[in-house]
């Protein structure tokens, strides 16, 4: 960051400290130095006074060693030669009989991270294993962590890995959790401290002495233990039964995550365990800090997908506060569409209604996507407050009303009567693109009822020109086709208006290629176009909300207490946003998520083949692309347009919430061009768990 | 773990920055800022990733802490560390502030290097990080020469929260019960969701080892004692007094780390050797039976598009010798306010057009009484066919009792060691409920 002063100050600041007459005095060269300090803090680049400051750090104050220190550990590794300067000091101090200066001398020494150094450091750091003052073992042990990361590549003498093994048994609780967690770090690639019996019984003897930092991190450690009787496990369980409704969150996380892994074998043991932790986690909900309060919803989340009922009855304690941030509101409504039953739907919408008109245009639309989520079991009372909602014409609530009934209707087909009545007249309202294409898709497949649908299309048709968004265009064309095919007579000749439009002046390729694809479709005959375009109009298998059978534990054991259940529901307020849902119940989640979750050593090429088609209307490559799309099969690369032959490369996979595995799909094709043109598809097909499955070529 | 720690004001520039471990590069701090605290829309969630780093942030008044890490860690327990920070921070210096943090920024470089050692959490608790720290918050006064001398024993003993060898020529207590009562309310009167979390502060100033013992009215011991028939003293200290109740239920408690905790597991005794000054011994929440000090009774009418009338009743539900102060009511109005007429019996109120809101404060007002303002809003007419959300009406205010109904029924003092007794030592006991979000909607 630039700083004014910056040259002026470093100059100034050097004539200050190496003036004999300030190093005389102990509080004008002290003063000197905090002045050092806090134009380092403020960014400007002290580098320079690195030699001054090595020479300051020979001295009997320990405040000013304290600041000499803090600069030096920011800037050592700019001045490795200079930093050997400081070793002799630091050594010095390290037989300092107070035990405040040894520990802030190992502390630093450890800390100016230069592997140059490390061959000075472990003579005293193993002293300091030995020392009797604990503030110092603690500092030691750590140490020996530090100079393990600095050079990952050489081995920590088997001697010092023993020593920290027997300081598990260090009379200091601190000394003994900064062990585990310097074994943890030294032994990684060996899978972390050996858990063995002995240690095991020691550690949950000792848990009681820790902090919390000490407990969370004893009890992470244990997870890899695994009893060697029934009656050890039990005997583990009920001394750990007092953290599991400690009032702490970080240990009664870490407890159920340890009790989890513990009886991952006994799936009856793990559901009372949950049953157990439903008092601490509600607290927990309702604590006073709000990212405590969401990290625990997020955890609830988790639990809710085990057993859907556990928090039924304490529904009212996931109701939004007013001045509660939105993040914390998107969850709550989350949660509360996992509670909804018979007897509390009435209070539940009730209060979701309230929140649909939020100031937060997002929690709005949350809520009104969660009252949509609501309607596939509960599909009147919910359908009442969502034509409710249209009256209100605020342009961000139609948008999500229209784009909720979009969802719902492909879910629940008896709701398309009254979505289909609802659908009049709010047009006018919508402004965003998103909740255009939704109410474009409603017309196109639900043309037929809904009377006024050609007037609509011809207003949005007339003003294609000046349409902004590309998802609009495409959906509208899609759209006009299907209303086409069954009320031809009132869209015949907006559909030639459109279709002109769109191939003689529309510049966009994708749109220009959808509209050439459907103008050559429509010359094949109206049979054939009926088959492409009319599809399924809904989907009741993606179940209904109550129905849902619960899943075992061991499905997201693993991930609890960690960061993963903070992560999913931001995905899944992205995903709100979208297109029609054919495409979104595959749910295309970013590619930057799926090569988080992607393992490749688990993934097993299952087979791979190659497929030739022969016959392929003559069409561009582009729209190719455009439909295949459609179909969620998504381009990873692929040659530039001109060339001959042309290749792209494909993926598409199924992210199934409940599926154990997902499904990935590669494959290549070719575009040779050739006279009988052909297009070669190789398959490779990678799946993570039960068998191959082909893919159908849409093409 | 925690790979380094942040501290930025609301403009993004870096106060603070320590960074404990070597995965975390110099990029990580602006990343977080052009993110976190320059994007333009509302903060999403309080844990943020950013290519493969996770910043963890909490934010006091206008102050960002951010922990940082590249590992999968517990979110929880990144969360409760910046919260004791901020705890160890405001016991040092004060108030979290710009100002504040600029003006003890070596004493916070230093504590950072005491709390956290590579990232892992080593020493949290103030009593004892006060021997380590040579800097004073600008709080501070005690010259720390002498305890400096004493580590050695300080760092040995098995009780980290206290040294040895205090001497006090008066040995006082000072024990303070402060609440904060929470409410949500139907505008039909109906609670839709009421807690009240608590806090149990003390002072003590007491020489040696002093082993303390504190009972209160929690309904797991006095239903354990009624069953042996000894409970005499459960009504006899009516110290404070909202109601009549004899006992009450605590949903959860945390103890300081000072409580013997298996103690209380066993027999519920909560018994301690406190640490020396200030401390928070015990933080707990109720949901039953709590005494809601005031209700808020709204009547809003629309009369025509441009004007509306809103009455708005309290009415103190406590002892009548009590007296509640500070207490302010705040009517949110809709943002086309042209203008307001008020008329309240009591205190004063006025139209903030800056807050939306009629802000009607009372400096006192007893128990069993109640009090009404009336007011007129005129309303521009505007073509914004939004519907007003209308945001429920908040409250605040200061009461001389305990709205769980929690009681202290006592605290001992036992020092073997040195001669002097519980009777000797001074105490004092105050009860002060506030409210916390205590709202009605309307």
């Amino acid at each position: 960051m630039p700083y004014l002063g910056g040259e002026e100050t470093v100059r100034e600041l050097r004539r200050a400290l190496s003036n004999p007459n300030v190093q005389s005095d102990q509080l004008r060269y002290r003063n000197t130095i905090l002045k050092v300090i806090r134009a380092m803090s403020q960014g400007v680049d002290m580098s320079g006074l690195f030699s001054e400051m090595v020479k300051a750090c020979a001295t009997v104050d320990v405040v000013q060693k304290k600041l000499v220190y803090v600069f030096l550990c920011s800037y050592a590794a700019l001045n490795p030669e200079l930093s050997l300067l400081v070793i002799n000091t630091l050594r010095k101090d390290c037989q300092d009989p107070n035990p405040m200066v040894r520990s802030l001398a190992l502390r630093n020494m450890t800390n100016l991270r230069l592997p140059s150094l490390v061959e000075y450091v472990e003579q005293p750091l193993a002293a300091g294993l030995r020392d009797r003052a604990a503030c110092v073992r603690r500092v030691a042990v750590l140490g020996w962590a530090k100079l393990h990361n600095l050079q990952a590549s050489s081995e920590i003498d088997a001697a010092v890995v023993n020593e920290l093994y027997s300081l598990l048994r260090d009379p200091d609780p601190v000394v003994m959790v900064n062990c585990l967690r310097a074994l943890e770090e030294i032994l990684k690639d060996e899978g972390g401290v050996a858990i063995n019996k002995p240690i095991t019984h020691h550690l949950l003897n000792r848990l009681k002495e820790c902090d919390i930092w000490g407990q969370c991190q004893v009890l992470r450690v244990l997870q890899r233990y695994r009893p060697q009787s029934e009656d050890e496990l039990f005997d583990i369980l009920s001394l750990l039964d007092a953290s599991l409704v400690s009032p702490h969150p970080p240990i009664m996380a870490a407890t159920l995550s340890l009790f989890l892994s513990l009886c991952s074998g006994q799936p009856a043991v793990s559901l009372a365990a949950l049953e157990r932790v439903r008092g601490p986690l509600l607290a927990a909900c309702g604590s006073g800090s709000r990212e405590m309060r969401f990290t625990a919803l997020c955890h609830i989340q988790l639990l809710l997908r085990s057993i859907p009922g556990l928090m039924g009855a304490h529904y009212k304690r996931f109701f939004c506060g007013y001045a509660e941030p939105a993040y914390i509101k998107q969850r709550k409504m989350q949660v509360l569409v996992e509670l909804v039953n018979d007897e509390n739907v009435a209070m539940l919408l009730d209060e979701l209604k309230g929140y649909c008109t939020d100031v937060n245009a997002e929690t709005a639309q949350a809520a009104i996507t969660a009252i949509g989520r609501i309607g596939r079991s509960y599909s009147d009372r919910c359908l009442e407050i969502l034509t409710g909602l249209l009256g209100l014409k605020q342009d961000h609530i139609t948008s999500a009303v229209v784009q909720t009934m979009r969802d719902l209707v492909w879910v629940c087909p008896q709701c398309s009567d009254t979505v289909c009545f609802a659908l009049e007249g709010c047009e006018e309202t919508l402004q965003d693109s998103q909740g255009r294409q939704a109410l474009l898709w409603l017309l196109g497949v639900y043309g037929e009822r809904v009377s006024s649908a050609p007037y609509t299309l011809e207003v949005f048709i007339d003003g294609v020109r000046s349409e902004a968004s590309l998802g609009v265009k495409m959906e509208l064309l899609t759209a006009t086709m299907r209303l086409f095919l069954c009320r031809p007579a009132e869209t015949q000749d907006m559909l030639g208006r459109l279709l002109h439009y769109c191939i003689e002046e529309e510049t966009d390729m994708c749109v220009r290629d959808q509209a050439l694809l459907y103008y050559r479709l429509l010359h094949c005959g109206i049979e054939e176009t009926r088959k492409v375009l009319q599809g399924r109009r809904s989907d009741p298998s993606l179940g209904v909300l109550i129905g849902r059978p619960a899943e075992p534990v061991s499905q997201w054991a693993r991930s609890f207490n960690t960061l993963e259940p903070l992560r999913q529901g931001s995905i899944e307020t992205e995903s709100v946003s979208r297109g029609s849902p054919e495409h979104t119940m595959f749910d295309p989640k970013p590619n930057a998520d799926l090569s988080n979750t992607l393992d490749c050593s688990r993934i097993e090429k299952v087979h791979s083949e190659c497929v030739r088609c022969p016959t392929i209307p003559r069409c561009s490559p582009q729209s190719l692309q455009a439909a295949m799309q459609l179909v969620n099969i998504q381009t990873l690369a692929f040659t530039p347009p001109q060339t001959l032959p042309w290749r792209v490369y494909l993926y598409t996979h199924t992210c199934l919430d409940d599926a154990p595995h997902s499904t990935l799909i590669l494959g290549e094709l070719l575009y040779t061009g050739e006279e009988p043109q052909k297009a070669e598809v190789h398959k490779g097909s990678a799946d993570g768990g039960v068998g191959a499955e082909g893919i159908e070529d849409d093409m | 773990m925690i790979g380094g720690l942040f501290i930025y004001n609301h403009k993004g520039e870096v106060l603070i920055s320590r960074v404990y471990r070597d995965d975390i590069g110099r990029n990580a701090v602006d990343a977080f800022r052009v993110n976190v605290i320059h994007a333009r829309q509302q903060v999403r969630s309080p844990v943020t990733n950013i290519a493969r780093t996770s910043f963890f942030h909490v934010k006091r008044s206008n102050i960002w802490l951010a922990a940082v890490t590249k590992q999968n860690v517990n979110a929880a327990m990144v969360f409760e560390f910046l919260y004791k920070m901020c705890d160890v921070m405001t016991a040092y210096f004060g108030k979290i502030s710009e100002e504040n943090i600029k003006n003890n920024f070596v004493l916070i470089y230093e504590l950072l290097d005491e709390i956290l050692d590579f990232g892992y959490p080593q020493n949290s608790e103030t009593g004892a990080l006060k021997t380590f720290i040579t800097q004073q918050g600008i709080k501070g006064q005690v010259s720390k020469t002498k305890e400096q001398s004493q580590i050695t024993s300080q760092v040995t003993g098995q009780i980290g929260w206290r040294r040895e060898g205090i001497k006090y020529r008066r040995n006082e207590l000072f024990l303070d019960v402060l609440e904060s009562v929470n409410l949500l309310m139907s505008p039909q009167g109906q609670v839709l969701s009421a807690h009240v979390s608590g806090r149990v502060v003390m002072k003590s100033y007491l020489s040696g080892m002093p082993e303390c013992k504190f009972g209160m009215n929690d309904k797991i011991v006095i239903d354990k004692q009624g069953k042996g028939g000894a409970s005499d003293d459960a009504g006899k200290s009516d110290l404070g007094g909202g109601s009549g109740k004899q006992s009450i239920a605590i949903d959860d408690c945390t103890f300081h780390q000072c409580v013997r905790l298996s103690k209380f597991d066993s027999e519920r005794s909560i018994s301690f050797i406190p640490p020396d000054g200030e401390y928070e011994l015990m933080r707990y929440r109720t949901t039953k039976d709590i005494i809601l000090p005031f209700r808020v009774i709204p009547l809003v009418r629309e009369v025509g598009r441009t004007k509306l009338e809103v009455k708005v009743v309290i009415k103190s539900n406590f002892k009548p010798s009590l007296l509640a102060q500070k207490i302010e009511v705040r009517i949110p109005t809709p943002l086309n306010t042209s203008g307001v007429q008020v008329i309240c019996m009591k205190g004063k109120a006025k139209y903030k057009a800056s807050e939306n809101a009629i802000v009607w404060k009372i400096k006192r007002m007893a128990g069993m009484k109640e009090s009404q303002i009336s007011a007129e809003i005129e309303l521009l007419p505007t073509n914004d066919k939004k519907k007003w959300a209308r945001p429920p009406i908040s409250m605040n205010f200061e009461v001389p009792f305990a709205p769980s109904g929690l009681k202290v029924r006592y605290l001992k003092v036992f020092e073997s060691k040195l001669n002097y007794s519980d009777h000797d030592v001074i105490k004092w006991v105050r009860y002060i409920g506030r409210s916390g979000i205590y709202e009605t909607r309307c």
